[in-house]
């Protein structure tokens, strides 16, 4: 029992690296760049949820669309102020900004709320459901986790197959020039992305510090790189991918802590990613790039 | 006759190379130009600042009117301008539909007429709609690049090498294609390395040797001379 135990764990905080890398790998896909400071909106995310229920008294739920509108916006002014004056130059260029604005926003972040971790309370009220005569334990936070991403799965692939300005996204990630030459507004378009990225970056942040309660201006930072890691296992630039590679990730490292060692669990999910760009250099799900000749 | 684009005194940069040095040219309302020159001549560089994905360092665009030298592409679909690049560069990861989907992304939405009258032009693509665009032959590619570009109605239409890397029946397929719909009333501006094709049906021709305009006339009388013939139609 205990192994269904750590399997629906696993899912669960997969759930979630598998929200993050969602924002990694549409960003990649549109703006061909690694945003590394995702994993910090997710922090600013739940500081901002924190922030709500905590001083102004916010119910939990209002908490987390405040939170979501915040990082919106900052993702757009992250993009707009640090990265789209940068289109067209080197992508080393592009990486090192990306490393100065992660570095800036965790010292804001300290700036404003401090270094002290804060508890943070976790939305989910309901008590967790007992199975099996107390064998398994399901909380109300893995439940929503699982539900939330589920949900967010199918509302993207909605608005990435459906929708005109979801198409408009594929075109840009498939061809920025042709795209261009369908009226389509590249920048407007690499805006959106990151306001999506960033809203779901909110999102993952409520459920990730509702599973594990410090919050710290580095917060972000580990499931920030675990999620990237995911992104790249299912294949970047590719939403189910991301999605796969999250939860497997989830699994993996839940499964590698409770049977191998706690310890080495980021060793060892870093070695299964290796192996299997060893096998599937683009990923899981990657497509593989056809060599244009 | 009224003047559609002029292009005057253009030069276009990349870097440090001078690619396109002082063009001159224009298309009237109707017409089907040809620009016909050697590989890296600068065809694909003229036609990418005409439709705004590049900017001359120098000289004017003058598209229906209106200077657009420094006007982004995408906001000059919406003015009239289509421009089918080299390579066709379809978006192969989606289907037939969606793409022609993209070709009319600049409309209110996309009116069953104009996919209707792109399915009567192309009836290829009317079976494989549903199909995703990279599992297309060369040829149908070109055609769902073609008639993408058609979906925003444009004002100009301009070709990069539709002839390029297709089976000769295919070939002589697209240039009847492009006949129809010069006598249509579509204007259109047409790149070829294919000389004594595009000559033929052009109504006049310009001949580009890097980046710069050595000869033009009306198509009949290029096809003639012998400086056009011993340099692109094999003596
Ligand atoms: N992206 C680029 N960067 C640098 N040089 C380029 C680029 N594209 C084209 N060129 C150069 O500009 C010249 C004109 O190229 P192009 O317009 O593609 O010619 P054509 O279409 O007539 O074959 C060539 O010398 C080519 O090497
Ligand atoms: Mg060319």
């Amino acid at each position: 029992m205990s192994f269904l135990q750590y399997l629906i764990n696993g899912i669960s905080i997969g759930a979630v690296y598998a929200i993050i890398a969602l924002g990694y790998t549409m960003v990649y896909g549109i703006a061909k760049m690694l945003n590394f400071a995702h994993g910090d909106v997710i922090m600013v995310g739940a500081y901002i949820s924190f922030s709500a229920t905590n001083y102004l008294g916010v119910p939990a739920v209002l908490s987390i669309f405040i939170a979501m509108a915040v990082c919106t916006i900052l993702g757009i002014i992250i993009e707009g102020l640090a990265y789209k004056p940068l289109r067209g130059t080197s992508s080393l260029a592009v990486l090192i900004t990306a490393i100065g604005v992660s570095y800036f926003l965790q010292n804001a972040a300290q700036l404003i709320w401090g270094a002290t971790p804060k508890n943070f309370t976790s939305i989910v009220t309901s008590a967790p459901i007992s199975l099996f005569g107390g064998q398994l334990t399901i909380t109300g936070e893995v439940i929503i986790t699982i539900v939330a991403s589920a949900v967010i799965m199918l509302a993207l692939h909605f608005f990435t197959t459906k929708t005109k300005i979801g198409k408009a996204m594929r075109a840009v990630s498939e061809d920025r020039d042709a795209a261009q030459l369908m009226g389509i507004n590249v920048n407007r378009t690499i805006s959106t992305t990151f306001a999506i990225g960033s809203a779901l970056a909110a999102i993952a942040g409520v459920l990730l510090c509702s599973t594990v309660p410090t919050l710290q201006p580095t917060t972000g930072s580990m499931p920030g790189i675990r999620a990237f890691t995911a992104a790249v296992f299912g294949g970047i630039g590719s939403i189910p991918g991301a999605m796969l590679g999250g939860i497997l990730l989830g699994v993996i490292e839940t499964f590698s802590k409770a049977y191998l060692s706690s310890q080495f669990s980021d060793a060892i999910v870093f070695l299964v990613l290796i192996i299997v760009l060893l096998v599937k250099p683009a990923g899981l799900l990657g497509k593989q790039v056809q060599e244009k000749v | 006759m009224s003047t559609i684009l002029s292009v005057e005194d253009m030069h276009v940069y990349y870097g440090a190379i001078h690619a396109v040095k002082g063009v001159s040219f224009d298309v009237g309302e109707g017409e089907i130009v040809a620009l016909i020159g050697a590989n890296g001549a600068g065809k694909s560089t003229i036609l990418k600042t005409v439709s705004g994905l590049l900017h001359p360092r120098s000289g004017n665009v003058i598209f229906d009117g209106k200077n657009i030298s420094h006007t982004d592409a995408h906001k000059l679909v919406r003015h009239g301008l289509a421009h089918v690049p080299e390579g066709r560069r379809i978006f192969l990861q989606m289907t037939v539909q969606d793409n022609l989907e993209m070709g009319a992304f600049t409309q209110k939405d996309v009116s069953k007429e104009d996919l209707e009258r792109m399915f009567t032009l192309f009836p290829r693509l009317k079976e494989r709609r549903k199909q995703i665009a990279g599992t297309l032959s060369g040829g149908e590619q070109q055609m769902l690049a073609m008639s993408r570009a058609l979906m925003s109605h444009p004002k100009l239409l301009m070709l990069d090498e539709p002839s390029m890397g297709l089976a000769p029946i295919l070939v002589d397929q697209i240039f009847d294609i492009i006949q129809e719909l010069h006598d249509a009333g579509t204007t259109i501006l047409l790149v070829e390395q294919n000389a004594s094709k595009a000559l033929q049906i052009a109504d006049r021709a310009y001949v580009l040797e890097t980046g710069s305009i050595t000869l033009s006339g009306t198509g009949a009388e290029l096809a003639v001379s012998d400086e056009v013939r011993k340099a692109y139609l094999g003596g």
